[in-house]
């Protein structure tokens, strides 16, 4: 997982070296700077996450550092358990004393977090975890709770909400006028769920089966025979922990009704291999393919992952690499790496990188320190699994703006 | 709401399932007399051997059906030999060795194949039409498959020499060791059935859900108040308490809440062990 | 232990005459009471973490090592401590001067209601009603989870104090109480009570007393004490999130019985000494990057299964515990000459209690076993 430096070099040689919006203003800041950052350790999210910090860190310390300063970079596993992420946060605050903490991916993890940062007054640059509850902490409490900063994705509340932008300007071309909504039953689905059933009904389409399934449900065939009894065209899921074995077991029943929403699982570039071809014409959320990206940096920044760790990142990579940077750009900016400094310049960022152009909400919004959603600043693209050659390929039909496809049914519906 | 063939067709698959792994576990429990907590390891087995010859080598699912049957029951032979028959005198360390056994199993599915669920494919696809209801063609055959190793069980157990030599050990150790039955033997015997029954059980599980490395603990903690209610020792009890538990947790799905799955059937030992402890047909070995 | 008594009060006030074993628990009393004063904070964390582990292995023992009767489900105790108090304060602003004694309460409680029941049942079907309990319990929480906070666990719980000297004192102090408490009972003759229901219980019913009032006792006593270290536990070292991973799933139950066994059961002092070392085994195997040779991955990497392992293998060839076996070791090497002889027929505890629930079973199974 430790870059070389030849992840330098090649950051020089793809341009990246114009990366920093802000130069560096007055005196150079106090190295090392140590980022530590978490994730679970022996999931290709996690591994997304670590490997991109350390090719951000790499590229960085090629072109000087920060302010002057070489970048360490520190993981710890979190293992997606509460209490082994706390330990592990404690280890790099207490036990290591970072400068800053990034990743974390488990939004479970990231709320047992919070008021450990409180107390470390350390600086968090969220990725992965989508739960709203943390910047309302933000908000309830900001003095407290004011380090931490989600660079992505969107939270829970926004990916409700970019469900129905997608069902509205989507779902009359797919074909579909009724749906059954599926989200496992854990804490960053509910407002998901909560938007999916007013919202999405008032596009105009039927919602006739909204329910959160049990997060260890292991049977899924009960609840398609029911989803099949509402004669829907689509399930519409909200789902992570639970998503490979619902699409696998969906797949292998050939259920009359498509398939595909926010599936984490399906986010992953090598998915098709892992499902061996199951998730054909699976259609889902995501920050970006390999071939598709939000900024020009985009697929630059994949393949330079994929040329130094063999595979694509997953979206909670392109978050984290964005991460890094936009910590650089406050350091120089406020000549310190002192938490309480950084605050002010973090809430005035606005970096386009490889996840999209990230600006973060206000101190008096709703979800302060929040990565804002907008269609020219953090906005999730939709692609549908489909075979190509021997192998499948995500085909990206929305925005328009990006699309190098079109969503088909799956051909056991027609 | 949802069809209520459906919801019955359903339990009566499933109940079926949990049936053959409750079975091993009395079995063990009654002639043995020891609560075997690997007994979950021999599903997760039977899953991922499954998996395993059909996707690493490409076998067929037949073949994989066949190493769901030996190797959970290999495992549980050489659990039995190698660990528990040292301790099985005592049934509290029987406990504890195969609980940490049972974790064990666990993490090597976990370190060795990850967490990530596999699919296991299933015995035959497409699917039928019962009662007006659309059934998988996998789930019938995992319930029709199911009632033959039941049968082929009891015919076992009250027809051969070696059955009623099971039927004797669980009734009294010492009378049957005074007709000459070797009761080492037996207890071997017992635990490789029980290995074998919860191994295809796994497989058939895997085929409609899919293999990862926890699969084993519902249909445990299911067996627990299977056996109890049941009665220990007894392979009726045991498909009886399946289908009643079965029923129970359907119910709770279906009326009250998904969340709730597996609650009242824990709820249900509790009460059982407290009222009744020898379940519904407890001592029915004993005729 | 029944050696201890014939030493006069005069021993007592002089620890160089104390036997060598006294000495050592000294010793080792002496060493985490200046530990912060020499190491790190976050070793100061992880000590304070163990502390409580070792403080919930002693309760197993109290009862489980001494009475016979196994729980498989202790962690229902520290959670009823730790989530009364936790609740409490987040949901209606109760102090934890408040909140932890509620706790305890709450947890003794618990521990009637399973005492009770053991009563009744025995052996194994004991043990089963004990592990499913807090998988009840755990459920329920789950499916309640906007007042429990599910499995993300209960933000919000008021902190005593985030400084990590502070803390380890407090779990320090926690640690000693229930130390005292453990051993001031099981050295007297309640203990000896204890001990004798689990190895004949009708000798103790021919003696005149009454099993039940004692398996209760023990019961409630072991679940108070565990409660306590629980809520204590909610408002320190849980940092502001009690979450059911630290303190009601079944890997808690698990290993409060595994560090006793480790430590030597039916002792107290095996149970603290089981405790501290398993948590630290633990925390060192999650660390170690060490890469083992034919799986080429780091140690680190596979953690959970090389712990798993090693406990198989303490369990099948260690069965007595490090503790026993170290004054074993001690006594072979070393004179002792105020050693009473055991009365116990040089059965480990372990052994002893496993032996006597052999013969509950028998009774139980209509006695016709061999």
């Amino acid at each position: 997982m430790k870059a070389t430096g030849g992840g330098a070099v090649l950051a020089a040689m793809t341009g990246y070296a114009g990366r920093v919006t802000r130069q560096t203003q007055g005196g150079s800041v106090e190295g090392p700077i140590k980022i530590g950052v978490l994730g679970p350790a022996d999931s290709p999210v996690g591994q997304s996450i670590f490997n991109s910090v350390t090719l951000a860190a790499d590229e960085i310390n090629g072109e000087g550092g920060i302010g002057g300063a070489q970048v360490q970079v520190v993981t710890k596993d979190t293992k997606q358990d509460p209490s082994t992420g706390r330990a592990a946060y404690q280890e790099l605050t207490t036990g290591e004393n970072v400068d800053l903490t990034a990743g974390i991916f488990t939004s479970e993890v990231l709320l047992t977090i919070l008021p450990l940062m409180a107390q470390q007054q350390t600086i968090h640059l969220t990725s992965g975890a989508a739960t709203p509850e943390a910047p309302q902490q933000v908000a309830a409490s900001y003095d407290q709770f004011k380090y931490f900063f989600r660079v992505g994705p969107v939270n829970s509340h926004y990916l409700g909400v970019n469900m129905v932008d997608f069902a509205k300007a989507e779902f009359g071309d797919m074909g579909f006028s009724s749906v059954a909504v599926m989200a496992e039953d854990f804490k960053w689905t509910e407002p998901i769920s909560a938007a999916l059933q007013g919202d999405l009904e008032d596009t105009g389409v039927d919602v006739p089966y909204n329910e959160r399934i049990a997060g260890d449900t292991q049977d899924f065939t009960p609840i398609y025979d029911e989803i099949q009894s509402q004669d829907v065209d689509a399930v519409y899921t909200v789902l992570a922990h639970i998503g490979t074995s619902s699409l696998v077991q969906w797949a292998k029943q050939q259920r009359p009704f498509q398939y595909g929403g926010i599936h984490v699982p399906a986010q992953y570039p090598n998915f098709w291999e892992l499902t061996t071809g199951a998730t054909a014409y699976v259609f889902a959320q995501n920050t970006a393919t390999p071939q598709v990206g939000p900024t020009d940096q985009s697929v630059p920044y994949a393949n330079a992952y994929n040329d130094q760790f063999g595979g694509y990142p997953i979206y909670t990579g392109y978050s984290a690499y964005d991460s890094v940077y936009i910590y650089k750009n406050a350091v120089e900016q406020a000549g310190s790496k002192n938490a309480d400094d950084l605050v002010e310049p973090l809430e005035g960022t606005s970096y386009t990188g490889v996840s999209g152009t990230v600006e973060f909400y206000g101190r008096d919004s709703d979800y302060p320190h929040d990565v804002k959603y907008g269609s020219d600043l953090a906005f999730p693209l939709w692609y549908q699994w489909q075979p190509a050659g021997d192998g499948g390929t995500p085909a990206v039909f929305y925005p328009d703006s990006l699309a190098d496809g079109q969503y088909e049914p799956a051909p056991w519906t027609q | 709401m949802v069809n209520l063939v459906n919801i019955a067709v359903n339990w009566l698959l499933l109940s079926a399932l949990y049936a053959l792994v409750a079975i091993g576990f009395t079995l063990i429990f009654g002639v043995g007399g020891v609560l075997n907590l690997a007994h979950g390891a021999n599903i997760t087995i039977g899953a991922y051997t499954a998996y395993l010859l059909t996707t690493s080598l490409g076998a067929s699912v037949w073949v994989g059906a066949l190493g769901a049957l030996v190797v959970p029951g290999l495992f549980s032979l050489a659990l039995y030999q190698g660990l528990v028959s040292k301790v099985e005198e005592h049934p509290i360390t029987v406990m504890i060795l195969t609980l940490v056994t049972a974790l064990v199993v666990e993490q090597v599915f976990v370190v060795g194949v990850g967490t990530t669920p596999r699919t296991v494919s299933s015995l035959l696809r497409g699917s039928v039409t019962i009662a007006g209801t659309s059934v998988r063609t996998n789930r019938l055959l995992v319930f029709v498959l199911s009632w033959v190793l039941i049968g082929a069980l009891f015919a076992y157990i009250t027809r051969t020499r070696q059955g009623k030599a099971i039927l004797a050990t669980s009734m009294s150790e010492k009378g049957a060791a005074i007709v000459g039955i070797d009761d080492g033997r037996i207890f071997t015997l017992t635990w490789l059935i029980a290995g074998m029954l919860a191994g295809i059980a796994g497989l058939f599980l895997a085929s409609f859900t899919s293999a990862q490395p926890f699969i084993g603990r519902s249909p445990l903690l299911l067996s627990f108040s299977i056996v109890v209610l049941g009665g220990i020792g007894s392979i009726r009890g045991s498909v009886i308490g399946a289908y009643l538990v079965g029923l129970l947790d359907v119910v709770t799905v279906s009326m009250i809440s998904t969340r709730l799955s597996g609650l009242l059937p824990l709820v249900v030992l509790v009460v059982v062990l407290i009222v009744r402890p020898e379940g519904l047909f407890g001592r029915e070995l004993v005729e | 232990m029944a050696g201890d008594t014939s030493e006069g009060a005069g021993h007592l006030l002089s620890p160089t005459a104390l036997p060598r074993r006294h000495q050592a628990g000294l010793l080792g009393l002496l060493a985490l009471a200046v530990a912060p004063l020499l190491v790190s904070d976050i070793d100061t964390l992880k000590l304070t973490s163990a502390l409580f582990l070792a403080v919930y292995a002693m309760s197993w023992d109290a009862v489980s090592g001494y009475t016979g009767q196994i729980s498989f489900g202790h962690a229902l105790f520290f959670a009823a401590g730790g989530y009364t108090t936790a609740i409490l304060n987040v949901h209606y602003g109760v102090s934890p001067v408040v909140g932890i004694p509620l706790g305890v309460l709450v947890a003794a409680l618990a521990g009637l209601a399973i005492g009770v029941p053991a009563l009744r049942v025995r052996g194994p079907y004991l043990s089963l009603i004990t592990l499913v309990a807090p998988l009840i319990v755990l459920q329920l929480f789950v499916y309640f989870s906007g007042f429990t906070g599910g499995e993300i666990g209960l933000l919000g719980v008021e902190q005593f104090t985030p400084d990590p000297t502070a803390n380890y004192y407090i779990a320090f102090g926690v640690f000693l109480f229930a130390l005292a408490v453990f051993l001031a009972v099981t050295r007297s003759d309640a203990g000896s009570v204890f001990t004798a229901i689990r190895e004949d219980e009708d000798a103790v019913v021919a003696a005149g007393l009454n099993p039940a009032k004692f398996k209760i006792f023990a019961f409630v006593l072991s679940a108070a004490v565990g409660g306590f270290a629980g809520a204590v536990f909610a408002h320190t070292v849980a940092a502001g999130a009690l979450t059911p991973s630290q303190i009601l799933a079944l890997t808690v139950s698990i290993e409060v019985i595994i560090a006793p066994i480790l430590g030597g059961m039916g002792t107290i002092t095996g149970a603290a000494v089981g405790g501290l070392f398993f948590w630290l085994l633990r925390d060192q195997l999650r660390q170690m990057e060490t890469v083992i040779p034919l799986l080429d991955v780091a140690v680190k990497q596979v953690d959970l299964l090389v712990f798993l392992l090693i406990t198989l293998g303490f369990l099948f060839f260690l069965p007595e515990g490090i503790v026993p076996r170290l004054l074993r070791e001690a006594r072979r090497l070393g004179s002792q000459p105020s050693e009473a002889t055991t009365t116990d027929g040089g059965r480990s505890p372990l052994e002893a209690s496993l032996d006597g629930f052999r013969d509950q079973f028998e009774r139980l199974r209509g006695g016709d076993r061999k």
